[in-house]
């Protein structure tokens, strides 16, 4: 017996008013508070943060690096430097002065050439890079991704409707330690001419991962199915990214 | 609609031999079946796994808020980001790990964190949850006062990275990097307990050593917030695919890359 209804996002069973861990985030923000390990003004801070981030910035790199020569050379070089050019001061940026703390601050940006396809994951958790990328997908964080991916990679991005020739080399990335990493696709065909706007708008976060590649006409993620929140971010409420 | 699977009853009926018998005897653990045993839940890479449907979701405000939590509690030198993939990833154990959602386990964490570290006692949490249960979450969190910080124990680390970033601030703290890149290295087959980040598919690979990365602690002191110990040089090696892998179904040039304290590495040849 199929029991697609009970499990597909439209046809939620009824959640109770509260869920045992929007109570366990309350109390332990509440005590932390109390005992004095940070600042209710602390906590907001970083929202305000957080809330900002989104793939724009590794884009805006990636379309810099097609068209500049010398900034491609410094993205391969020094990642970080270049994220400090498309507005991202991953170090020195707020709040903490020392990055964003589960991310680190060492980027590496992998470069792809028409024989080297590279793909990112992290088979030990989600490690991403948030200052340039956002919040990663579920999908990158589900443990069938991550089982996956190092092993049948072909198959794994043939499921996201890529498929490579035999005259490309896949190359894993597995994000398993403290450097972060983005994917500098070929620039494709049918984009000469194209400034930097125009080239930002078709590298998709799906791209900067890996399990896309840019084409002229194709400016968002493939679509996939949504499993809606309960009691969404504000931030998904008022629409910023 | 395809054959999916997922959500589907008859896909998901497995075979199961369950030991009525659950107190092992010390003669019944060989040493694979302990190996078993000991591999962190986090490390799932290779794993046999069906097709999945890869979907987005959207973050709820108690997901969002966790994540904050976490992040400032870095922060503020409550803990570093390794103490929390430890506690949250593997601590809980297999069946938490796979059957909670993934900031539920973040929640989690954090709870542990607190306790052990004697921030709060595990009675106080217990009467809280009670009570925000009671009052059924409204309102959000209402902190009844703001604590006084200075009395708390906090690490080195969320000072001394001000200004220069993590791995950055352990610069020149390991000496000379005992590889360099195009060493053929092999990973070492090391046991492993409690926590680790190189995972059991590299062990007894050989690779190549790809780029020299950087210096830091061995996620191995980190996740337990050893910060008295010395860092280690870090190295990205490059495998290819059919040395990972008995059968691999992809193209013999396919490689993966993955990085790695110094310890785990031996030179080959």
């Amino acid at each position: 017996m199929a029991k697609t209804d009970q499990h597909d996002g439209a046809h939620a069973p009824v959640v109770e008013e509260v869920t045992d861990f929007e109570v366990l985030e309350i109390a332990l923000r509440e005590l932390a508070i109390e005992h004095g390990l940070f600042t209710a003004e602390d906590h907001r801070r970083y929202t305000q943060f957080a809330e900002q981030m989104g793939p724009a910035p590794a884009a805006r790199l990636v379309a810099k690096a097609w068209l500049d020569p010398a900034f491609k050379e410094l993205a391969l070089q020094d990642a970080i430097a270049a994220s400090r050019e498309v507005g991202i001061d991953w170090i020195n940026g707020p709040p903490t002065g020392f990055g964003t703390p589960s991310d680190f601050t060492a980027l590496h940006v992998l470069e792809d050439t028409p024989t080297l396809h590279h793909v990112v994951c992290c088979s030990l958790c989600s490690c991403y890079p948030r200052p340039v990328l956002g919040n990663s997908p579920e999908w990158y964080r589900t443990p069938n991704y991550r089982r996956r991916l190092v092993r049948w990679p072909r198959q794994v991005l043939g499921e996201f409707g890529l498929y490579l020739p035999e005259d490309v080399e896949i190359r894993v990335e597995d994000s398993n330690s403290k450097h972060r990493f983005l994917v500098l696709p070929v620039r494709p065909d049918g984009t000469g001419g194209w400034n930097e706007d125009q080239l930002a708008e078709i590298v998709t976060r799906d791209c900067l991962i890996g399990v896309a590649l840019p084409k002229p006409g194709v400016t968002s993620n493939a679509v996939r199915a949504v499993h809606p929140a309960v009691r969404p971010a504000a931030r998904l409420v008022r629409g910023s990214p | 609609m395809p054959t999916s699977v997922m959500h589907d009853y008859v896909s998901e009926m497995r075979p199961a031999l369950h030991l009525l018998e659950d107190w092992a005897y010390p003669d019944e653990i060989n040493h694979t079946l302990f190996q078993a045993y000991m591999k962190t839940s986090h490390d799932v890479g290779g794993e046999p796994d069906a097709p999945a449907k890869f979907e987005e979701k959207q973050e709820e405000e108690w997901e969002l808020n966790t994540f904050v939590t976490c992040e400032v509690l870095a922060w503020k030198g409550i803990w570093t980001s390794e103490e929390r993939r430890r506690l949250g990833n593997v601590d809980v154990g297999r069946t938490q790990y796979n059957g909670l959602p993934y900031y539920g386990r973040w929640a989690l964490a954090v709870a542990r964190l607190l306790i052990d570290k004697h921030h709060i006692t595990l009675g106080e949490l217990i009467d809280r949850v009670a009570e925000v249960h009671k009052r059924r979450a409204s309102g959000g969190a209402q902190p009844r006062s703001t604590g006084d910080g200075k009395g708390v124990t906090r690490n080195r680390h969320h000072i001394e990275a001000v200004g220069k970033g993590d791995p950055q601030c352990f610069a020149g703290m390991a000496g000379e990097p005992r590889f360099a890149v195009g060493d053929s290295v092999r990973i070492r087959t090391l046991p492993t307990f409690f926590y680790t980040r190189t995972q059991e598919y590299v062990r007894g690979a050989p690779g190549t050593v790809a780029r020299v990365s950087y210096e830091t602690l061995a996620p191995e002191d980190e996740a337990f917030n050893r910060e008295d110990l010395r860092p280690e040089w870090y190295y990205i090696v490059r495998f290819k695919m059919t040395d990972l892998w008995d059968g691999y179904s992809g193209l013999p040039n396919d490689t993966l890359q993955a990085e790695f304290s110094e310890r785990w590495l031996e030179p080959v040849g």
